[in-house]
C-alpha cells in the first residue's frame, strides 16, 4: 500500500517536474501578439494578477456540513427509541439493606440487635477512637463545620496545610494536596494529567471511580487483563510498535493497589520495571493500602521496598484505614503543584470540613504511635483466612496480606446477578442467625467492571480474635446450609 | 403589529448586545487583532533588509532568500504542525493544522486572503528580480505552488497522499 502511494507520488512528481520545465521555457521565448512582443513571463504575471482579482472577489463561507435530507430525517426519527431513564425495576432491586443505627465501628446495630460489622473499611479500628473524636471537636469549636469555600478561594485553612504537611511526611513524598471526596479523589486527578489524544493502559478490574476519571479525561483507554503482568506487558509492547505518535502523547499505567473488586495486590516491582522501560506513568490508586500495607503501613511501595519516588501520582481516600472523610493525591512537587490550579474536584469543591483534615492528622499520628495495631490487623487476616480455607462453594480470591477479603463463588450458578442473590441470601442469614454484618457490593448499571461478584469481608484491627474465629465458623454453618438447598 | 416593532427596536438601544467573538481558539485568535496584517509585512521587509545587508547579495537574491525562509516556516508553522500549544481546548484541534483551525475553519475570510496574497506577491517579486534565472525560479515556483495549494479552500482538510496525515 505504502509503495503504490510513494509510486503514485514520485510519478506525479515527475509529470508535475516536465509541467514545470515546459512552462519555464515560457518565460525565454517571447512571443508576438497584435504586433507586441511579449515575454512569458508577463502572461504567468497577468494571470496570476486575475486571479487574486477574482479571489478578492469570493465571498467567504464555512465549509458546508452536509445538510440532512428530509427523508433522512424522517427515517432517523422514525429509527429513535428513546432509552429509559432507569431499566426496569426487577425483584433483587427491591431489596432492602441493612441498616446501621449506630457509628460503623466493629461492632455496630442493626435492626436494634448488636452485630459484628465486617462491611465497614475500618481497617485499623479507628472509627470512635477518643483521640479522634477529642480532635475533631477541637477543631469544630475552632472552626466551626464548614470550610465555606474551595481551597483557592477563602476555604484553605491551616489545618489543610498541617494535613497536607502530614501526609506527605508519613509517606515520604515532597507534598501533598487534600481532596473533599475520596471517591472524586481519583476522578478528578486522571482528568487534570491525561487529556484528549493521550494514552492510559488499565487493569480491567478497577472501580467505577477510576473509571469514571478515565471517561472524563477523555484519552485512550487500553484495558488489560486483571493484575496480568504478561497482559500489560503485551499491550505496552504493541502500542509502542504500533503507534507512532506515542512519544508526543502522555502515558499511564493505572492501577490500584489493592483492587476493591478482587482484593487482588498489583505487583509494583513488575509494573515499574516496566513502565521504566517503556517509559510510562504510574498512577496508583492506594485507597485500601494506606495505613494497612507495609511495616508502618505507608502502603504499596513500603510493602514492596521500592522508593515512593518511583509511583508518578499516588492517591488515597481518607474513609478507610484513616476513619475520616476526603481523599488526598501525592507525588513529585510539580505534581502536587499542577493540581492546585488544574484539578477540577481541588479547584472547583468546597474544602475538606476542617475537623476531617485534623482528624486525618490525629489517624497518622495514632498509627505512628500505634505499629502493633497493624500487626494485629495481619494476624486477623491470617486468622481469618485460615478459617476460611475449607467452606463449601466458596474460595478466596484476596491476596494473602489484603484486608479486604474477597470470597466469590467457587461455581458461577448462571449469571452475574444470580450470583449476587445467592450471596445476599448468606449475608442475610448471617444477619438474621449469626449476628455478622456483611456486604456483597452491588455494580452500578454505570460499571463496566466485568470480575466476578463477591462477599467482600473487610477486616479490621479493631475486631477481636473471637469476632475473627466466630465469622470463620458461622460462615462455614451458614454457606454449608444454604448450598445444601441447591 | 408595527408599534410592537418600533417598540422593541427603541428598547433594544437600552440594552448592551453582546455578540460572541468569532474565535474562541487562542492558538489562531491573535491573527484577529489591529495591525498583524503590517507587522507581517514589516517583518518581510525587514528581513529581506536583514538578509541583504547579512549576505551582501543582490536584491534579487535576498528576495529569493527571504521568499524560502517564509516558505519554509510558514509552511512549518501553518500546515504542518497541527494541535494547539494550550491545554485547555482538551485537544478538539489535535487533527487540524494552524491554517485549518484559522478564522475556526470560515474559508476565504478576509485574513486567508491576505495569508494567500503573501506568498503571490513575494513570488512575483523574487522572479522579477532574479531575472526570471533558473533554479531560482524554479524553487521560488515550488515555494508559491505549494504555499498557495495547501490554502486553496478545496484543500481545507485535505491530506493529499496522505501528507501529514498521521
Amino acid at each position: 500500500m505504502n509503495e503504490q502511494i510513494s509510486g503514485g507520488w514520485e510519478a506525479m512528481m515527475l509529470s508535475f517536474l516536465n509541467t514545470l520545465n515546459l512552462f519555464m521555457a515560457a518565460f525565454d521565448a517571447p512571443s508576438v501578439v497584435l504586433g507586441f512582443r511579449i515575454h512569458g513571463h508577463l502572461v504567468v504575471e497577468a494571470i496570476l494578477v486575475v486571479a487574486l482579482i477574482y479571489l478578492f472577489f469570493q465571498k467567504s463561507y464555512k465549509p458546508p456540513k452536509r445538510p440532512l435530507t428530509e427523508k433522512e430525517i424522517d427515517e432517523l426519527c422514525a429509527e429513535w427509541v428513546p432509552e429509559p431513564l432507569h431499566p426496569p425495576i426487577t425483584a433483587d432491586m427491591l431489596y432492602e439493606p441493612p441498616v446501621l443505627e449506630s457509628a460503623a465501628g466493629p461492632h455496630t446495630i442493626v435492626g436494634g440487635k448488636e452485630v459484628v460489622n465486617f462491611a465497614s473499611a475500618n481497617y485499623l479500628g479507628l472509627v470512635g477512637h477518643e483521640k479522634i473524636i477529642g480532635s475533631c471537636m477541637a477543631a469544630l469549636e475552632k472552626y466551626g463545620v464548614g470550610s465555606c469555600g474551595p481551597r483557592g478561594f477563602y476555604g484553605t485553612i491551616d489545618v489543610h496545610l498541617d494535613c497536607e504537611e502530614k501526609i506527605a511526611k508519613f509517606l515520604g513524598t515532597p507534598d501533598s494536596v487534600l481532596y473533599s471526596y475520596g471517591l472524586s479523589t481519583i476522578f478528578s486527578v486522571i482528568p487534570a494529567f491525561a487529556k484528549k489524544g493521550d494514552l492510559i493502559l488499565v487493569d480491567e478490574g478497577v472501580h467505577w471511580g477510576i473509571q469514571n476519571g478515565l471517561s472524563l479525561s477523555r484519552s485512550t483507554v487500553v484495558p488489560f487483563k486483571h493484575n496480568d503482568m504478561e497482559s500489560l506487558k503485551g499491550h505496552l509492547e504493541r502500542v509502542t510498535r504500533e503507534n507512532k505518535r506515542l512519544k508526543k502523547i502522555r502515558r499511564y499505567i493505572v492501577v490500584e493497589a489493592i483492587y476493591q473488586n478482587s482484593g487482588q495486590m498489583a505487583p509494583l516491582d513488575e509494573i515499574i520495571r516496566l513502565k521504566e522501560k517503556y517509559l510510562f506513568r504510574v498512577i496508583l490508586d492506594e485507597s485500601n493500602s494506606v495505613g494497612v500495607l507495609g511495616r508502618s503501613g505507608r502502603g504499596l511501595s513500603e510493602h514492596y521496598n521500592i522508593p515512593i519516588e518511583k509511583i508518578d501520582i499516588i492517591t488515597a481516600a481518607m474513609g478507610h484505614a484513616l476513619a475520616t472523610g476526603g481523599g488526598f493525591c501525592t507525588g513529585s512537587v510539580r505534581v502536587v503543584d499542577h493540581q492546585r490550579l488544574s484539578s477540577s474536584g481541588y479547584v472547583f469543591s468546597a474544602s475538606l470540613p476542617p475537623y476531617l483534615a485534623s482528624a486525618a492528622i490525629t489517624s497518622i499520628g495514632v498509627l505512628e504511635e500505634n505499629p502493633d495495631l497493624l500487626t494485629k490487623l495481619k494476624d486477623n487476616i491470617s486468622i481469618l483466612r485460615e478459617g476460611l480455607l475449607e467452606i463449601p462453594g466458596i474460595t478466596i480470591t484476596s491476596h494473602q496480606l489484603s484486608p479486604l477479603v474477597f470470597l466469590k463463588l467457587r461455581k458461577s450458578i448462571g449469571s452475574l446477578k444470580d450470583d449476587l442473590v445467592l450471596l445476599e441470601a448468606i449475608n442475610d442469614k448471617m444477619l438474621k442467625e449469626e449476628n455478622i454484618l456483611l456486604s456483597a457490593p452491588k455494580r452500578s448499571t454505570l460499571d463496566n467492571c466485568k470480575l466476578p461478584c463477591g462477599v467482600r469481608i473487610c477486616v479490621s484491627a479493631g475486631h477481636s480474635q473471637d469476632d475473627v474465629l466466630k465469622l470463620a465458623m458461622s460462615l462455614k454453618r451458614v454457606a454449608a446450609s444454604i448450598f445444601a438447598e441447591i | 403589529m408595527v408599534d410592537l416593532l418600533r417598540f422593541s427596536k427603541g428598547m433594544g438601544n437600552l440594552y448592551v448586545q453582546t455578540v460572541p467573538p468569532p474565535d474562541l481558539n487562542k492558538n489562531t485568535e491573535w491573527f484577529m487583532y489591529p495591525g498583524v496584517w503590517t507587522t507581517y509585512i514589516l517583518i518581510i521587509f525587514f528581513s529581506w533588509l536583514v538578509v541583504l545587508s547579512v549576505f551582501g547579495c543582490s536584491p534579487g537574491m535576498a528576495w529569493t532568500i527571504v521568499n524560502l525562509g517564509h516558505f519554509m516556516v510558514t509552511y512549518h508553522c501553518f500546515h504542518w504542525k497541527k494541535g494547539t500549544p494550550f491545554a485547555e481546548d482538551q485537544g478538539v484541534y489535535n487533527a487540524l493544522t494552524w491554517w485549518e483551525q484559522m478564522d475556526n475553519g470560515k474559508q476565504l475570510t478576509r485574513n486567508r486572503k491576505f495569508l494567500m496574497v503573501v506568498p503571490v506577491v513575494l513570488y512575483l517579486i523574487a522572479s522579477h528580480t532574479t531575472d526570471y534565472r533558473n533554479p531560482w525560479i524554479f524553487l521560488n515556483t515550488i515555494a508559491f505552488f505549494v504555499l498557495v495549494i495547501a490554502k486553496l479552500p478545496n484543500m481545507h482538510k485535505v491530506r493529499i497522499f496522505g501528507i501529514n496525515a498521521e
